[in-house]
């Protein structure tokens, strides 16, 4: 019913969107990392911001941040915009000062699971302390621009299964004839 | 050399314009037609299919450019399609918007498409509750160019027997999604409408046009021509007529007259040369938006018209109406969570409507004149904009966006604002734009009507949200005014000339060949999007033209 419109090539300016939906998933994340000249961050920022980046969103069934090139749109993003510039600089800086008070070293040279204590005192309420505003509103800025990134790239938007990656026939209908109100549907999928 | 006369000059190439173009053409009449910026080529210059990852800054636009982006069309898929050049000014008090399409078909290119008839209930209000006028016609009299104008541009939808929506013809209309489905069973419960929207997107092939594909980027230009757009559905029948020159980047200043006061013609600033121009015509169709086109009339200044062409009235640039738009209620469907994506952003989200079912019975049921309606979105829309709203991270909050991901729902209404003296455009005495046009100043606020419709309208759709099943998150803000680019009202038609702008017709009544051929003519906003009305009293306006070139 949903058939997707099988002449995309028809149409006028889809020949972008062909190609991309074909070269998906086989691009190396590593090798276009190596091939992507950060703009604003230094190395260090560059590795330590795409390691938060996939604390964040990690790997699971789909791609995590990393995966999608995160860092690189968070880099470009505040390489482009001057209001970003300190807040981004000064948070990793903080972050690593965190790390140091906390456990005696840089935030990349933690564990994982010493990182992800450290992120969890930022990003629960619960867990927040009144002297380390400073980081918390760091990482509310670092994972709104993260999630912007992961679920604005291919990778993100297909983990979602963004239904406007596909193109139909007929206006999509509901197939859920008898259950207007959609209280007995399947048991949910995630 | 003898100089060209045109039979008529039309400013402006969106609804009114385009569809006042096309009927002169098919007539015969030789038209000039002004447009105040480029042309673009729909088939090549569109991006509504890219796709966030194929734009540098992932349709966010340069930070350096965001901070002039005028609302949430203007972004990196329409950049340099939204005019930035020709500044305005707001009475102290006043905050307005004021978006303009920079492209030849003006704002047709990126419309909402939604396009339900004017009623009785409209046109004849006055009598009905006592408040300002009546419109001088009757529905009977513009229902058969309603019709023709559904056959031109195909409009979607379904009978619906409503009292303030008269029906029309119309082709398939859009299915309903999961969202409608649960909100129309919740809707039976409280006792309002819930229905296929009226929407001009093409559910399948019209008059050589093709079928939608449904992508969901409308908003964008569509570059299939698979909804009305004046570039896609009418200038190229006027350029094949032979009967058609467009001028384009040529911004109409003022409004030329002859020694009897009637309209010689336009003059104009080439945005390329900054020169002025002068194009001469039998008969001008203004059609260059409310706002601009009551500018146009105030700076056309004469010994015959001190105060603005046509404007012996002092009408010209009062009574203008908006209508309110905000988000009245916010939610999700528990039902929905975790449930696999479905294809709800098939047509940027005007598949259904709450069409107008306040004071239909009486009057003043409510404690407000008149009606809103109100447009459901939601479901699976793109980017996660809730993300922000939740805790935490990791694997945690990666499952919780996708589980959460089919079930948002809002509500947008449409409520429209009751004329006012204090609502008005004029010209700023100082403020000039580059090109030396005095700038338009705009007087507006929002009056206690409108806002107890936004009250109500609140609370209903809080209500349809609970009857639904739904969570329910609260209430969003009213957007500013001039968001919903549906202003009317600042040329107003009516039998008395003393009283009013134009004639029944949209005929000036101080300079009889003088037109105007958009909403300006509209003596309130209704609670209906506006460009099927522009399309329908255009055509008439530019039918009556002609009769009057023959006589």
């Amino acid at each position: 019913m949903l058939a997707k419109v099988a002449a995309v090539s028809q149409f006028p300016g889809f020949s972008k969107w062909v190609f991309a939906s074909e070269h998906v998933h086989n691009e190396a994340p590593a090798a276009r990392a190596a091939a992507y000249t950060p703009l604003f961050f230094n190395a260090l920022e560059f590795k330590t911001a795409d390691q938060l980046s996939e604390l964040i969103i990690p790997r699971d069934d789909a791609p995590g941040a990393h995966d999608a090139g995160v860092v690189e749109f968070i880099d470009f993003m505040v390489a482009h915009d001057v209001d970003l510039q300190y807040p981004f600089r000064t948070g990793l800086a903080w972050l690593n000062m965190f790390a140091a008070e906390k456990y005696g070293s840089d935030f990349l040279s933690l564990s994982t699971g010493q990182q992800q204590s450290l992120v969890r005192k930022l990003a629960y309420r619960a867990e927040q302390s009144p002297t380390e505003i400073q980081g918390q509103e760091f990482f509310a800025t670092f994972r709104h621009y993260t999630v912007l990134g992961y679920y604005t790239s291919r990778a993100g938007l297909e983990a979602l299964d963004y239904p406007g990656l596909r193109l139909y026939s007929t206006s999509p209908e509901c197939p859920h004839k008898n259950d207007p109100e959609h209280t007995h549907l399947a048991a949910p999928k995630f | 050399m003898a100089k060209t006369v045109y039979d008529v000059i039309v400013i402006g190439t969106g609804a009114g314009g385009g569809m006042a173009i096309h009927a002169l053409c098919e007539a015969g009449a030789k038209v000039c037609a002004l447009n105040g910026s480029r042309r673009l080529d729909p088939r090549k210059d569109f991006r509504n299919h890219k796709q966030p990852f194929d734009m540098p800054f992932r349709g966010l636009g340069d930070p350096l450019k965001r901070k002039d982006y005028i609302g949430y069309m203007d972004n990196e898929y329409t950049e340099g399609i939204w005019e930035h050049d020709i500044v305005y000014t707001t009475a102290p008090g006043t905050v307005w918007t004021w978006r303009r399409c920079f492209a030849v078909g003006g704002k047709t290119n990126f419309w909402g498409r939604s396009s339900a008839r004017f009623s009785d209930i409209d046109f004849k209000a006055a009598t009905r509750d006592g408040y300002d006028v009546d419109w001088p016609i009757a529905y009977e009299e513009i229902a058969p160019y309603y019709s023709r104008v559904e056959r031109m541009i195909g409009v979607a939808s379904t009978v619906q027997n409503r009292p303030s929506n008269p029906d029309g013809e119309y082709l398939p209309p859009m299915n309903f999604r999961c969202i409608d489905r649960i909100l129309e069973s919740g809707s039976k419960k409280i006792g309002i409408p819930y229905l296929p929207d009226r929407i001009a997107q093409l559910t399948r092939s019209h008059n050589g046009h093709p079928g939608c594909h449904f992508c969901g980027n409308c908003t964008e230009g569509c570059d299939t021509g698979s909804f009305f757009s004046t570039p896609w559905f009418f200038l190229p029948a006027a350029e094949k007529s032979g009967n058609l020159e467009i001028r384009t980047n040529a911004l109409a200043k003022n409004i030329l007259t002859d020694e009897n006061g009637h309209a010689a013609g336009v003059a104009y600033i080439d945005r390329d040369s900054m020169q002025e121009v002068e194009v001469y015509g039998r008969a001008v169709v203004v059609a260059a938006s409310c706002v601009e086109s009551a500018r146009i009339l105030l700076n056309s200044k004469s010994r015959y018209w001190p105060s603005g062409i046509a404007n012996s009235s002092g009408q010209v640039g009062r009574n203008l109406c908006d209508h309110l738009y905000g988000t009245t209620a916010r939610g999700y469907f528990p039902q929905l969570l975790g449930q696999p994506s479905f294809p709800d952003n098939v047509s940027a989200s005007t598949v259904a409507w709450m069409p107008r079912w306040q004071n239909l019975e009486h009057p003043k049921q409510e404690k407000f004149i008149r009606g809103y309606s109100v447009y459901p979105d939601g479901g699976c829309s793109g980017f996660p904009y809730y993300a922000d709203q939740l805790e935490g991270f990791g694997r945690d909050f990666k499952r919780e966006i996708k589980r959460r991901y089919p079930a948002p729902v809002s509500f947008y209404i449409q409520a429209p604002t009751q004329r006012s003296d204090s609502n008005y455009v004029s010209i700023d005495p100082e403020v000039k734009d580059k090109y030396g046009i005095p700038a338009a100043r705009i007087s507006f606020a929002w009056d206690q009507n409108t806002l107890l419709m936004w009250e109500h309208g609140k609370q209903a759709c809080e209500d349809l949200l609970r009857a639904s099943g739904a969570e329910y998150l609260g209430a969003g803000q009213i957007d500013i005014p001039g968001t919903s680019l549906h202003e009317t009202g600042t040329l107003r038609m009516g039998n008395d000339p003393k009283r009013f702008v134009t004639n029944r017709f949209g005929q000036t009544h101080d300079v009889p060949n003088l037109y105007i051929c958009d909403a300006s003519v509209f003596p309130n906003c209704t609670d209906k999007t506006t460009t099927l009305s522009i399309l329908a009293f255009s055509l008439r306006t530019a039918e009556y033209l002609i009769q009057n070139r023959k006589a």
